[in-house]
């Protein structure tokens, strides 16, 4: 327990800028400029044993007037899901693969307000903001037609969000006026199901229906401890990982056996 | 909050977290079936793994190192009440494993072939369906003659015709323990096939091996529970190896929680067995069997909500 309190609270403790850099949006420069900064409190996630999820905070200040889009994501991979469907015209059962090409495992975007109010479709699918310009960002492949597309980007999503891969929100950002402009800030429950990888937290200052800045920083989440060894171990020496497991479980049984003898319960 | 984290343990090759109560509360439920009918559950531990967020391959993998313990639980428990016989579970594990290796080529070929994943549904439905309605038939028919005070007349003449055909066959074998005289290649042959069988459908194959020594080797049924967990130890040792060798999928940390749960619900399943009479232990297997048909069966038929999963494992 206490060891548990000490991780946490040393987890708490390392609160530090990873990265930081600014983009200028050329239409808009001006007053906004460089104003948009971020920070994750918690970009170093560790899984230990006793990982159930994580907290995390993403902050920053802003130009003044301006909204936030917070988009979190994993690294763009090919992703290969199997596909339900009728065999034989009546049983629903697995009847194949599809393929999900730039597809990110992860993806979570909060936002000031409604995504849709705050930005224009063109800029949405620029960034790859929304599902909508995730779809167009996604390529499916076995599909012949939009509307194939369509019904399967769905289904994807929806498999997503049950995983707590997948969010989207708005209105959860709180923001501060200051002086010289604004403070943001979200907090999110990290989701266990999120595997160890390095994610790329986007933030994008918008006004007037467009992106006017935009700033990056990274988290990472990554196994420790007996976690990692056994997940290594998985991976890389299967034969004695698996001659372990084997005995453990012998060794169990004739424990539990072993007990029972003794314990009396015989006939 | 602090105790909340101890209920959770994060599962290394799962890559996902589980309340501890669940894995553990699950291995006693199904080490209790495995102690009682000699099955190893596999066919009721893998779904319900899948549906607490465990991927499918490695639901199944962690399932067949979870039973290692639990028949090791169970053979243990019922060889100390007389209840092993090794020399038939041997040649049954002779089948067993050549069957095994036959299996493996036929659901190479039915990939091959395009159409594998209907080919081992339907074939698991209607075994597990069969299966279930023989020997519910057969064990409420023994519960009935019983309890009008008939004997079991018409059973011996009926094993008599057959009988001569199988003493014909070479290398007769008395089986001590199971109290019954049979050529060995029949428990040979059936073993193999049911381990044919068991292959294709990715399963272990107990609720199979068990009417096969009950009905065709003629065991008693409480030697052939003890005697299936024998042979299950065996091949899920075999398969344990071979999944965390090959695919990886073996999750120690969850098989050492359902562990847990599983080796003392065989031994509390032979206790409870040994108050039980061979029918009423079949007809409960039955029974058991049939509600998984039934479950399968809706699966096919309802549209599922998720038209979308993992992918790995058949």
């Amino acid at each position: 327990m206490q060891k548990i309190k000490n991780q946490r609270s040393k987890i708490k403790i390392v609160v530090f800028l990873i990265f930081k850099f600014l983009i200028l949006n050329s239409a808009l420069a001006g007053e906004l400029s460089a104003q948009l900064t971020t920070k994750v409190n918690h970009d170093h996630i560790k899984i230990d044993f006793f990982y159930h999820g994580s907290e995390v905070n993403v902050s920053g200040a802003s130009a003044p007037g301006t909204d936030i889009v917070i988009k979190i994501t994993s690294p763009e991979a090919q992703q290969i899901l199997r596909r339900k469907g009728k065999a034989a015209g009546l049983l629903w059962m697995n009847v194949g693969e599809l393929e999900f090409d730039r597809a990110s495992n992860l993806y979570f975007l909060h936002s000031t307000q409604k995504i849709n109010d705050i930005l224009s479709q063109d800029e949405m699918d620029r960034y790859v903001i929304g599902y909508p310009a995730l779809k167009k960002h996604i390529e499916v492949a076995q599909v012949n037609d939009e509307d194939e597309k369509n019904r399967w980007f769905n289904e994807f999503v929806k498999f997503k969000e049950l995983s707590r891969l997948y969010a989207i929100s708005f209105g959860q950002i709180i923001l501060n006026q200051t002086e010289s402009g604004q403070n943001y800030s979200i907090k999110l429950n990290w989701p266990y199901q999120a595997t160890p990888d390095e994610y790329l937290v986007t933030v994008y200052a918008v006004k007037d229906k467009k992106v006017v800045e935009k700033a990056e920083a990274r988290m990472v989440v990554e196994q420790v401890g007996i976690v990692k060894t056994l997940a290594n171990m998985a991976k890389n020496n299967g034969a004695i990982y698996g001659i372990i497991s084997i005995v453990a479980a012998l060794a169990a049984g004739f424990g539990v056996g072993m007990i029972f003898r003794k314990g009396g319960g015989g006939h | 909050m602090d105790f909340m984290d101890l209920m959770y343990f994060y599962l290394p090759v799962a890559l996902t977290s589980i309340n501890i109560f669940y894995p553990i509360g699950l291995g006693l439920a199904v080490g209790i079936l495995s102690g009682l009918f000699g099955v190893g559950g596999g066919f009721l531990m893998t779904p319900l793994l899948i549906m607490l967020g465990i991927p499918s391959t490695v639901a199944a993998a962690t399932d067949s190192n979870q039973i290692v313990a639990a028949s090791t639980s169970g053979t243990y428990a019922h060889w100390k009440v007389g209840n092993v016989d090794f020399k038939m579970g041997f040649h049954l594990l002779i089948g067993g494993f050549v069957g095994g290796l036959m299996g493996v080529q036929a659901i190479k070929i039915l990939r091959a072939m395009g159409n594998a994943d209907f080919v081992i549904k339907m074939t698991y439905v209607l075994m597990l369906g069969l299966v279930g309605a023989y020997m519910f038939i057969e064990s409420l028919q023994g519960i009935r003659k019983k309890s009008k005070g008939h004997g079991s007349g018409v059973k011996a003449e009926k094993e008599s015709a057959i009988g001569r055909l199988l003493k014909s066959l070479p290398l007769q074998t008395h089986y001590e323990k199971s109290g019954v005289a049979h050529s060995a290649l029949i428990p040979i042959v059936f073993g193999g096939f049911v381990g044919i069988l068991a292959a294709i459908m990715g399963v272990g194959g107990g609720f199979l091996m068990v009417p096969v020594m009950v009905y065709i080797l003629r065991m008693p049924m409480h030697v052939v529970v003890g005697t299936s967990l024998f042979q299950i130890l065996f091949t899920c040792i075999e398969v344990t190896f071979l999944q965390a060798y090959t695919n990886h999928t073996v999750d120690f940390i969850l098989a050492a929680l359902l562990l847990l749960g599983s080796t003392l619900g065989a031994q509390i399943g032979t206790v409870f067995g040994r108050k039980l009479k061979g029918e009423q232990l079949r007809i409960l297997l039955a029974g058991i069997v049939l509600i998984v048909t039934v479950k399968i069966v809706l699966e096919l038929t309802l549209t599922p909500s998720l038209l979308l999963s993992q992918a790995g494992g058949h």
